[in-house]
């Protein structure tokens, strides 16, 4: 922990930068909200459209999606 | 020798003035984050114009000390960490955690064992920050707490943002009480780049503070801020996310400012939404990865202009009505600190003997 003045952190809640499938799952994530709803079923529906799946390669479901949300924001 | 009139006036006013330039004793106020000092570690830390010495024992309890040893001044923050207290690196003095001075290596049974030398400042831990009370001579009881409702409702989900800016920690607090700059200042921002650039505001009273607030417009851009003092001073207001944050609705902001001295901020702000199972895991995950840059960016926004703002701004103004709320928070702070001074000076008003020098 630094304790030179000032402390100007742009990232306080990371734990280790975003892997090149985290980015790129968020970004699409954004991408759904926007143009697909905010329902759990917009979201499993529009991330397997585009064809971002879960990391084992499977089609998303409610089930892993919500798995995956709670291990990558908890 | 007496004090006139006029240097008597005088001496209240610098008082005053230090009270406002450093900010409000006898109420709490957020120091740094929890994270700052580590299970069996210490931290040096400046506040209110004061050092002081943050003291975590292994067991995470936490304490909060003058960084001055009682024997003769040397900072204790550059001493060692004994577990349960901290050795003066000077001469070895042992201070406990409450302020008494356990031991005195050099001259054992020395008449400052025992005693409670060392200011020893009441702490609290919330959402990921330390928050401790400042109490002057007269109140050195805590005042009591309550804390931001949406730090304690389990409903509510907030990350906290800490950051450090060089200027006064009242400009700081004025920003907050000003939500007009929004629509300007973070006019190319991510949330703020909605609504209309003119309004009317009002100020409406609650029982522990006031709400400042556009009349014509609410839930478009930064369109009301609420001032509450719950024996800490801190602001709520919400701002809109774009639909891609997801499910959950506006984000809210709780913030909570550090006087670190008088031309140093330590500022707090706890980004909060009302969200739920996949809904805040959701959100959480977009914060981490991408939101936290972009608020980051609209916080700079604000720290370039309040650092770049002269130390004599509020002096040379011209204010108009949207500028209320700040009329109102520094006619309150100014009003306190100076209640506060008087209180401290009860030798003004009855001065004592005068000693034979000085005559």
């Amino acid at each position: 922990m630094t304790t030179t003045w000032p402390y100007l952190d742009v990232h306080q809640s990371r734990t280790h930068e975003p892997t090149p499938y985290e980015s790129k799952l968020a970004a699409t994530l954004e991408e759904v909200f926007t143009k697909d709803g905010h329902e759990l079923t917009d979201v499993v529906r529009g991330l397997n459209a585009r064809q971002v799946h879960a990391p084992d390669g499977a089609q998303w479901t409610e089930e892993s999606f919500r798995a995956e949300m709670n291990r990558l924001g908890a | 020798m007496t004090l006139s009139v006029k240097d008597t006036a005088a001496a209240v006013k610098d008082t005053a003035d230090h009270i406002y330039a450093t900010g409000l004793r006898n109420q709490w106020h957020p120091v740094v984050p929890s994270s700052f000092v580590a299970p069996g570690a210490m931290r040096k830390v400046t506040a209110l114009g004061e050092q002081w010495l943050l003291f975590r024992r292994s067991d995470g309890t936490l304490s909060m000390l003058a960084d001055r040893c009682p024997h003769r001044g040397a900072p204790l923050s550059l001493g060692k960490h004994l577990g349960d207290r901290v050795a003066c690196w000077y001469h070895g003095v042992e201070v406990e955690t409450d302020g008494t001075v356990s031991s005195v290596p050099g001259l054992p049974g020395c008449n400052l064992e025992g005693k409670k030398l060392v200011t020893s400042l009441p702490v609290r831990e919330i959402g990921g920050a330390v928050l401790a009370y400042f109490g002057d001579e007269r109140h050195p009881e805590p005042a009591e707490l309550t804390l931001p409702e949406p730090l304690t409702d389990p409903e509510v989900d907030a990350i906290l943002c800490y950051a450090e800016w060089n200027g006064p920690w009242r400009f700081a607090v004025e920003n907050l009480l000003d939500p007009m700059h929004g629509a300007f200042l973070h006019h190319e921002s991510h949330t703020m780049y909605d609504g209309d650039t003119t309004a009317k505001f009002r100020i409406r009273e609650t029982d522990r503070g006031y709400f400042f607030e556009k009349t014509d417009q609410r839930g478009v851009n930064f369109d009301w801020v609420e001032l509450c003092r719950t024996g800490v001073d801190w602001v709520d207001l919400t701002i809109p996310y774009p639909p891609s944050a997801g499910p959950g609705g506006p984000f809210g902001i709780v913030g909570m400012v550090c006087p670190v001295d008088e031309n140093r901020t330590g500022v707090f702000f706890w980004r909060y939404r009302r969200v739920q199972g996949w809904q805040r895991d959701t959100w959480r995950f977009l914060y981490k990865t991408l939101i936290e840059e972009r608020h980051w960016q609209v916080l700079e926004q604000d720290r370039v202009m309040l650092e770049a703002m002269p130390a004599d701004a509020d002096q040379r103004e011209n204010l108009y009505q949207h500028d209320l709320g700040v009329v109102r928070l520094r006619r309150m702070y100014r009003a306190e600190a100076e209640a506060q001074a008087r209180a401290a000076q009860p030798a003004v008003s009855a001065p004592g003997p005068v000693p034979a020098s000085a005559s």
